[in-house]
């Protein structure tokens, strides 16, 4: 089933001074349970593409439909409401809410979505287990290293149980051990919970862990593999 | 809404100092305004009250042609029955003093002095004013005796005493002719400069005897339950007279020039009140800013997972309100607190005599008048209103990438 899918995209910043095509007509589409990365050099448009995908920026042509719905043209209050109970976020930057601690920060999630205090409490405990952060639930993001960060950050972006999740450069700031660590979690969740994932990443240990590469290059797609992971790890 | 609020809670928190800064700010703001007010409306509200209770009453009911022309021939009837109408006329009115009021020359038996005469019902004034609580010697006049007590610095003028014979001589109701002895029975410390050094008070019916006025009183002096009660009772009362010659006026209305001296008086702290909170106002909007600014890659974080920009609008509402309300609250304790330990302020030396002088005690008290401390509260919470616009207008025009980028 086809979870995302656009039409014809393109962007272009600066339309009215120098004009800067960030993506010319790109057309994909991805099915649920992909474990799929965007890869390409820097202003290739893979972040760009990210941010159609996920909603936070309107595209100057073209369509971009999530389940079927057309994302592109909801308002902005409909399109938050929208990432709210369909896409889950996972940044570079890890982003948490500082002043929150990692228990409380998988929660506001499902509190904006209005849910049940028990069932919030009950979510939370068992993401938090998921990732491996069980016993670090009352930490704050100062206290906790990069990797244990992005760790709560994926829990936080399944909180709301997302059609599927973008993540945008989601090792770039994790050490080795780290990121493996990471990507063992979602692929694990990719595996056993069939929870879509979509990466933009520079990162050889990503691309090596996808089972689909987009390779993008001038705000085209230039390549659209599928790969056997477990055979480019080995190699 | 908890989470909102814990949210919100530890958002200010995040910079301690800055925090504490700026809420100490605000406190000294809401501190120096009050205690500015509560000097200047102590001295006032002690005015007011010994303006209203020995000169005007809260409510006054005269002959409507008595305004104009101050004079005996205004004066109107006055009997049980209009007494009964008046007082039903409102539950409020606690008392109600008849009083006929005159110029007169008060002599010994070498000079005159002008002279306020007051006929008055002894025990009506004590009720209304405890004026026997001021007597310096003697005793108070009785209902109908032919004697007067008067103001010690008239009595000292004249150099008269308890004993001596005080003449009064003047004109009475309609061009009559009006003389008489009177034994002195007391001198009175009048709180009021000027009555002290002119005010006779005879019985009223021995005043209106001499005055040519049988039954007749110049000003019917009422008293209210509480001062803000003056307005309404006024109305009632209007309405019970209004098939009458007689008309009402309110304790402004009747001292407009104290009032008016008295706002030209506030003036001035006003003003610096109002540069205060100017200052205040900015330091606010300064903390505020930086609070905003510093966050605004978090924002934009908050909205990509699906934070309404109503809801994260509210939360800095929250925080602006967390610290204007905990500003306020210590503001106002501690003034409170200040006003309690101080008042009265004590005068002492040439400014005590110059108060003295002028005629009121040697003190400065505080006003206590809860008004004073809300106004401030209000002040603070517009001033928050106000600087939150920044951020509402920052979280509502905030482009979600830009924001991440920042």
């Amino acid at each position: 089933m086809t979870i995302v899918r656009t039409e014809k995209l393109s962007k272009v910043y600066n339309a009215d001074t120098v004009p800067v095509h960030a993506l010319n007509n790109v057309c994909i589409e991805i099915d649920e349970g992909e474990f799929t990365a965007l890869r390409g050099p820097s202003g290739s448009g893979k972040t760009t593409l990210l941010n159609m995908i996920g909603g936070l920026d309107k595209p100057t042509e073209g369509k971009v439909f999530i389940n079927g719905e057309e994302i592109s043209k909801m308002k902005d209050s409909q399109r938050i409401d929208f990432r709210l109970r369909n896409i889950g976020f996972v940044f570079q930057h890890y982003n948490l809410i500082p002043v929150f601690t990692a228990a409380e920060n998988v929660a506001f999630i499902m509190m904006l979505q209005g849910r049940d205090k028990r069932e919030i409490q009950e979510r939370t405990n068992k993401l938090l287990d998921q990732v491996g952060l069980g016993d670090r639930k009352d930490a704050r993001p100062a206290q906790l290293s990069g990797g244990q960060q992005q760790r709560v950050a994926v829990a936080r972006a399944l909180a709301s149980e997302p059609r599927f999740i973008l993540a945008d450069e989601p090792t770039a700031n994790l050490d080795t051990k780290a990121a493996m660590n990471l990507l063992d979690i979602m692929e694990k969740m990719n595996r056993e919970q069939s929870i879509t994932f979509v990466f933009s990443t520079h990162d050889q240990r990503v691309i090596d862990r996808a089972r689909r590469v987009i390779t993008m290059v001038d705000g085209a797609i230039d390549q659209d593999e599928i790969q056997d992971p477990d055979n480019t790890q080995a190699g | 809404m908890m989470t909102f609020l814990k949210l919100a809670w530890r958002n200010i928190w995040r910079n301690k100092r800055r925090t504490m800064i700026t809420i100490s700010a605000i406190v000294f703001a809401v501190l120096a305004a009050i205690v500015m007010q509560s000097m200047n409306r102590g001295s006032y509200e002690v005015m007011i009250d010994r303006m209203v209770s020995f000169s005007t009453g809260y409510l006054q009911v005269q002959d409507y042609r008595y305004d104009s022309e101050a004079s005996l021939d205004n004066a109107f009837h006055y009997d049980d029955a209009l007494r009964e109408k008046v007082l039903g006329a409102d539950p409020r009115i606690t008392i109600v003093v008849p009083r006929l009021e005159t110029f007169m020359l008060a002599a010994n038996d070498v000079s005159t002095r002008g002279a306020i005469v007051f006929g008055v019902k002894p025990e009506k004034e004590q009720d209304f004013n405890q004026i026997g609580n001021y007597l310096a010697e003697g005793r108070f006049v009785e209902a109908n005796e032919q004697a007067v007590v008067m103001g010690k610095g008239l009595a000292d003028r004249l150099q008269l005493g308890v004993g001596d014979t005080l003449a009064l001589i003047g004109q009475g109701r309609f061009g009559m002719s009006a003389s008489g002895l009177f034994e002195i029975t007391g001198l009175i410390e009048h709180p009021i400069h000027d009555m002290n050094n002119s005010a006779v008070f005879l019985p009223l019916g021995t005043a209106q005897e001499l005055l040519s006025a049988e039954g007749h009183i110049t000003g019917l002096l009422i008293s209210v339950q509480q001062a803000r009660q003056t307005d309404a009772v006024a109305r009632s009362l209007r309405s019970t007279l209004e098939d009458s010659e007689l008309v009402v006026f309110t304790w402004p209305e009747l001292m407009p020039e104290l009032l008016e001296l008295m706002e030209m008086d506030l003036a001035v702290p006003r003003l610096l009140t109002v540069v205060l909170y100017v200052v205040i106002g900015l330091g606010f909007f300064g903390t505020v800013l930086t609070m905003t600014m510093e966050r605004l890659r978090e924002f934009g974080v908050l909205l990509s997972v699906g934070m309404k920009r109503g809801s994260l609008s509210l939360v800095l509402l929250i925080e602006t309100l967390i610290i204007s309300v905990m500003a306020v609250t210590s503001g106002i304790v501690l003034s409170w607190v200040l006003l309690k330990l101080v008042d009265p302020i004590t005068l002492s030396g040439d400014a005590a005599q110059a108060v003295i002088d002028m005629g009121f005690d040697p003190i400065i008290p505080m006003s206590f008048a809860p008004d004073q401390f809300f106004i401030q509260g209000l002040y603070v919470f517009l001033i928050a209103l106000l600087v939150f616009l920044f951020p509402l207008i920052k979280v509502l025009r905030l482009n979600i990438l830009e924001a991440a980028r920042s």
